[in-house]
Parts: C-alpha cells; structure tokens; sequence
C-alpha cells in the first residue's frame, strides 16, 4: 500500500507541476487574442496563424489541466443527494466511478487518439486556412492531456482505496463546486 | 430483453440521473453513460460500437471552437476586475451622488450592478465586490435588512442577463445562434429589469421611506464639484471597459470572442494603474480560471460523448415525444421549459444546464419554429431568477459568505449593529424575484421586447459561423466532421 501512495504521490506531484505552468497559457490566449483583434482594426493585418494560435493555446490548458483540475477536485460535482451521504459512501462511489468507468474511458480515448496523431505528423498536416498552423502539435494535447487524466484517476482510486482502509484523511473535503475564487476576500470580512 | 430494447434511450437517461446525483462529477457521469449504453446498445444489436471511434474527432472539435475562448477570457477579465477596486470606486461616488435621498443606496447598488454587469458579467464577483462595500454602509445607516440584501442579490444577478454575460455566450453556442444576436437580443429585456429595479425602488422610498433611509449629512462628505469629479473619474473605467467588450462587437472590430480579450487586457491595465495587480493576483486569477474553463469544457466534452450515443439509440426522437405530450403548443412548451430550468437552476450551475439539457431541448424548440433569441433570452431570465431563489440560490450563497453573521461594533458611529440573519436573505430576495417574474411574463407575452431589434435581416459573421454543438450525431452525419480545416472527415 505504501509504495502505491508514493506512486500516487508522483502523479501528484507531476500533475500540480503541470496546472502550475500550463495556467500561463491562458494570459497568452488573452494577448494573443486581443492583439488579433486590435492588429486588424488598426493595423489591417491579419493572420490566421495567430488566429489559430488563440485556440491551439486554449486547447492546450483545458486538455492538459484536466488531471491537475481532477487532482484538486474541482471536477464540478451535483451535491444535492451527495452532501447527506456520509464520507466513505461517497469515497466507495468515486471508488467505483473511477475504476469502472474513468479509467477505461480516459485509456480508450487516450489509445484511440493515437493513429490520428502519427498520420496528421508523418504527413505533416497543416490547417486548411492560408498561412495555418502545423495540425500534429493540437492533435498531440489529446493523447497527452487524457493520458494525464488517466494517471490521475489511478492516483484518485488509490487515495480512495487508501481512505477507505483508514489510511489518510477524506481526499474529498474539500473542492467538489463551481466557484469562482475569491477567498482572500471573504478573509477581509 | 425487450423491454431494454424498447426502452433504451428513457433508461439512458435515468442512468445518467442517477450518476450524476450520486455526486460523480458531471462531466464523467456523462461520459460514462456515452461509453456504457454504447456497449449495451451494441449488445442489443441498437447500434455499432464502433461509433465510439469518433470521440477523439468530437473531441478535436471542441477544442477549435472560438466562441466558447470566451469563457475564460471573462472569467479572468472578472476576477481581475474584482481585484482592481472598480466596484468600490463606483459605489462609493454613486453613494455620495445619490445618498441624500432616500433609497438612494438602493439606486447606486442598482446603477452599480448593472455596469459591472455590462463589463464582465461573473454574478460571483459583482455580489462579493458590492456585499464587501455596500452593505455595511447599508446597515450602519439602518437599511431595513432584507431590502439591502435584496438589492444586492438582485442587482448581482443582472450580470448573468446583461451582455456579455456567459450565460448568453454559452446558451448561443448551445441553440446555434450567434453571440452578437444574443446579446442584442437581450439588450432590452436586460434593461426592462434595471428600469423595474429602479422604480420599485422609488416607490418604495415613497411608501416605506424608513426602509430605505438617506445617508446622514455628515457621511456625505464630497460636496459640489469635487462630488462630480469623482463620478466621473469612477465611472471612466467601467465606460471604457463596455466598450473594449461590448462596443468593439457591435461595431465589428472585434468578435465577442475578442471582446472578451480586449476587456481581460483593459481589466489588467486598470489593476496596474491603481497598483493592484501583484504577481499573487495574476497567478490566483489564471488558477481559478484554468479550473473554471476546465471544468467547463470537459462537462461539454462529457456531454458530446453523451449525446454520441443518446442520438444513436434515438433518445432525441423520444425527447421530441415526450414534448408533444405538453398540451398548449408553444406556449405550453416554453412555459415548461421555463419551469424546468427554473427549479433545475436551484440544483445545479447554468453551465451544466446549457450543457445537458439544451442539446435536449433546442432540436424541439426549432422543429416548433421558435424564434431561438428569443428563447434563449427566456432561458437566461429564468437562470437569473433562480439564481435567486431561496433556499438554493447561488447569488444568495454568495451574499451569505460576506455578510456579517454576528452583532459588531461599528467603527464609524461606533453603535451596535446586528447581524444579518440568513432569514433576511431569503426574505429579502422575494420582491426582486417578483420583479424577475413580471419581466420575463412581459417578455412571454410580447416577443417583441427581444425581437424589435433582430428584424433587420440577419448579419452574416464569419466569425460566428461555425460548427455548433447540437447535441451530437449519428458517428456518420459528425457535426464536426465537415470542418474545412479537419483532414479526418468521415
């Protein structure tokens, strides 16, 4: 079981890295975007490699993010039932959910995408718009992000596993809703 | 067997219930019940499994969608905005400008609320920002409690109805219309509800004026010009801010995609020039704004894996059948959807609404010929006002969490002020739904309120031209398969 919590300690390690980085994307896709938008009215050009950049960029932080945000549990959750269920029901049904159902849909998607991937390469595909972008580097944040997604879910279904035998603390107290954070405000009350 | 066979796409769904009220995110209960009742339809000899080979291209296609960029664009642009210091600005100077009348906080939490909605339109942020600043002024002065609860929530909630809220991009990238018509559409049933706020607040300081008191001569402190001065200069922002968002899109700089950059870059430069913005703020914002838009669009990804197989064992055609059943046509149909996405909006957030249940119930609304703004404007007064509701409202969780709970001293008047008590939220909250009500039966009964504006013929944007989610295909008819830029058509 120990060697099992480290191992899901690397996951989680290698997943945190990765939401503490690929977040920056996300100011790029803002400028990018915004500097599209003015570059066209104000200087009259336009590049549909920049264009496609503000969504390749996008595409990367919510693919790639998606163990990290599955890590910190932000997966939006319906809590209505849940919040009366006590905190191993929940665990044994995240559990479940996980073994039976995240982790082969995380692999099949992951494997699926594969072929995809080495034909768009090898025949160096680019984007049908003039001036496009390369298609291979977008396709790869399939496999990549979901292969993330899927060690993650192996690491959640450890700490479940953990939890349940007594193990660590409820890996589910906290996170679980779709808030916007505003937390160091509410301090100041 | 039969039975199953007969019965798959209602079971389908049932199963998906059952997942997601279990408390299994959203967005993997989605997927689950795809993959799962693909395989069993596969058993059944319902459909080929194979048609689960089309995820990754489903996939892909969300990931090329530009109108959902949007969404964390003004996540962000809202979260800085929030840390700017825009909205204490604005309300302390409209305090000042109004505060010698009665009600007079009434109309600049009003007034307030609904610039900030107009700039970014994140409900979380505009009740915090204005619960933070308004409301200890509002009991200080002895506001009759629910009123200035009420307020605020109601005047928080216009973010999700105003342009360019979310809700409006996101349900126009779900019913297939484009943003720009979405948001003129619902430009003047949006400023109906300020209108309304705002009278019930005058005849409510003619009523009830102890309800809703002036401030005291000395707490106005900014006299004649000065007074001008500071409205105006806490009103710059928020002008400049709507038309980097709003402005650029109308005008057709910009798309609303764009908008939203352009308003995240303007939310920047304005945190700087007021040396808000540290390094702190710029990380915590784009992590909150990475889960947000994470979590988002893998529900939207879950839910094409859905629809994948929901659409393959005919469930459309039996949503569709479930709907002929509701007597009233029209009529009857869109007051009960109003009614569903009402009571659903007390349980869940608007994204899983948009996601889950309009892919359902678009396809109907278009086979009835409804003019799709003007539902779709119907569908974000309704999330407004659940929003809300009590006891679920989320616009009332958010005022809950910053205001006070316990009696404190007040450091101006240094008199005991009580508590807010959840009561007074709940209490508070029941004139402005009212209001909510008569908006959106107004809006019911004249149609033109939304379309007035869309007559002219219809403009034609590339940039809003493109391969919508309508809650998914066949695996042969792949909505996203046609994209000119995807090699890996059929």
């Amino acid at each position: 079981m120990n060697a099992l919590l480290k191992f899901s300690d690397m996951i989680d390690g290698l997943n945190g890295l990765v939401g503490r980085y690929v977040k920056w994307l996300i100011l790029a896709a803002v400028l990018v975007s915004a500097g599209n938008a003015t570059s066209r009215y104000i200087l009259n050009i336009a590049s549909n490699a920049m264009l496609e950049l503000q969504w390749y960029l996008f595409a990367a932080v919510f693919t790639l993010a998606a163990g990290y945000v599955l890590k910190v549990n932000e997966h939006v959750r319906i809590d209505v039932m849940s919040q009366r269920m006590s905190p191993r029901t929940r665990n044994w049904i995240d559990f479940w959910g996980f073994l039976l159902f995240v982790l082969p849909v995380t692999l099949y998607i992951t494997l699926q995408s594969i072929p995809n991937l080495i034909e768009t390469y090898q025949n160096q595909e680019v984007s049908a718009n003039a001036g496009g972008l390369l298609r291979w580097p977008v396709r790869l944040m399939i496999p990549v992000g979901f292969g993330l997604l899927f060690i993650q879910a192996l690491s959640e279904l450890i700490k479940r596993w953990a939890y349940l035998k007594g193990l660590i603390e409820d890996p589910l107290a906290k996170g679980g809703h779709a808030t916007v954070d505003m937390d160091d405000q509410k301090e100041s009350v | 067997m039969e039975f199953l066979t007969d019965n798959i796409a209602p079971i389908m769904f049932g199963s998906l219930i059952f997942f997601l009220l279990s408390g299994f995110p959203v967005a993997f209960s989605l997927a689950a019940n795809g993959i799962l009742f693909a395989l069993i339809g596969h058993e059944l000899g319902l459909l080929d499994w194979v048609l689960l080979q089309a995820i990754p291209e489903r996939i892909y296609g969300i990931m090329q969608n530009d109108t959902l960029l949007a969404i964390p664009f003004f996540t962000f642009m809202g979260i800085i905005l929030q840390r700017s210091g825009m909205a204490e600005d604005l309300l302390e100077s409209a305090g000042q400008l109004f505060g010698g009348v009665a009600g007079g906080l009434g109309y600049a939490v009003i007034l307030v609320g609904a610039l900030l909605a107009a700039t970014t339109g994140v409900v979380a942020a505009s009740v915090i920002s204005m619960g933070l600043i308004s409301l200890p002024v509002m009991m200080r002065y002895r506001y009759h409690y629910p009123t200035a609860a009420g307020l605020l929530t109601g005047a928080g909630s216009l973010a999700q109805i105003i342009p360019p809220s979310l809700v409006l991009i996101v349900l126009a990238d779900v019913l297939s219309v484009s943003v720009k018509d979405a948001y003129t559409g619902a430009l003047f049933p949006a400023l109906m509800v300020v209108g309304f706020l705002l009278l019930y607040m005058f005849v409510l300081s003619i009523l009830k004026p102890e309800m809703v008191p002036p401030l005291p001569e000395d707490a106005r402190t900014l006299k004649g010009s000065e007074l001008y001065i500071s409205v105006l200069t806490a009103m710059l922002p928020p002008i400049v801010l709507i038309f980097l968002v709003l402005g650029t899109i109308f005008i057709g700089w910009a798309t609303p995609t764009e908008g939203g950059a352009m308003g995240a870059v303007g939310a920047l430069l304005l945190a700087i020039a007021r040396r808000r913005l540290t390094w702190e703020v710029v990380k915590g914002a784009l992590d909150s704004t990475t889960k947000l838009s994470t979590f988002v669009m893998f529900i939207l990804v879950g839910s094409s894996i859905f629809a994948l197989s929901f659409r393959a064992v005919n469930g459309d055609i039996w949503i569709e059948h479930l709907f002929s059943f509701i007597p009233g046509g029209e009529l009857g149909f869109v007051l009960f959807v109003s009614l569903l996405v009402f009571v659903l909006g007390f349980f869940i957030d608007f994204f899983e609404i948009a996601f889950i249940l309009m892919p359902l119930i678009g396809p109907v609304a278009v086979s009835m010929d409804i003019n799709m703004i003007w539902f779709l404007v119907l569908v974000g007064l309704n999330m407004s006002m659940s929003f809300l509701t009590p006891p679920f409202g989320f616009a009332l969780f958010y005022l809950r969490s910053v205001a006070p709970k316990q009696d404190y001293q007040d450091e101006v008047t240094g008199g005991l002020v009580h508590g807010m008590k959840t009561q007074d939220i709940y209490k508070g909250a029941i004139p402005f739904i009212l209001i909510m009500l008569l908006s959106l039966s107004l809006v019911i009964i004249f149609p033109e309120i939304v379309t007035y504006n869309l007559d002219a013929p219809l403009d034609v944007d590339l940039d809003t031209i493109e391969i919508q989610l309508d809650g998914g295909g066949d695996g042969s008819d792949d909505p996203w398969g046609s994209e000119a830029s995807d090699p890996w058509a059929n």
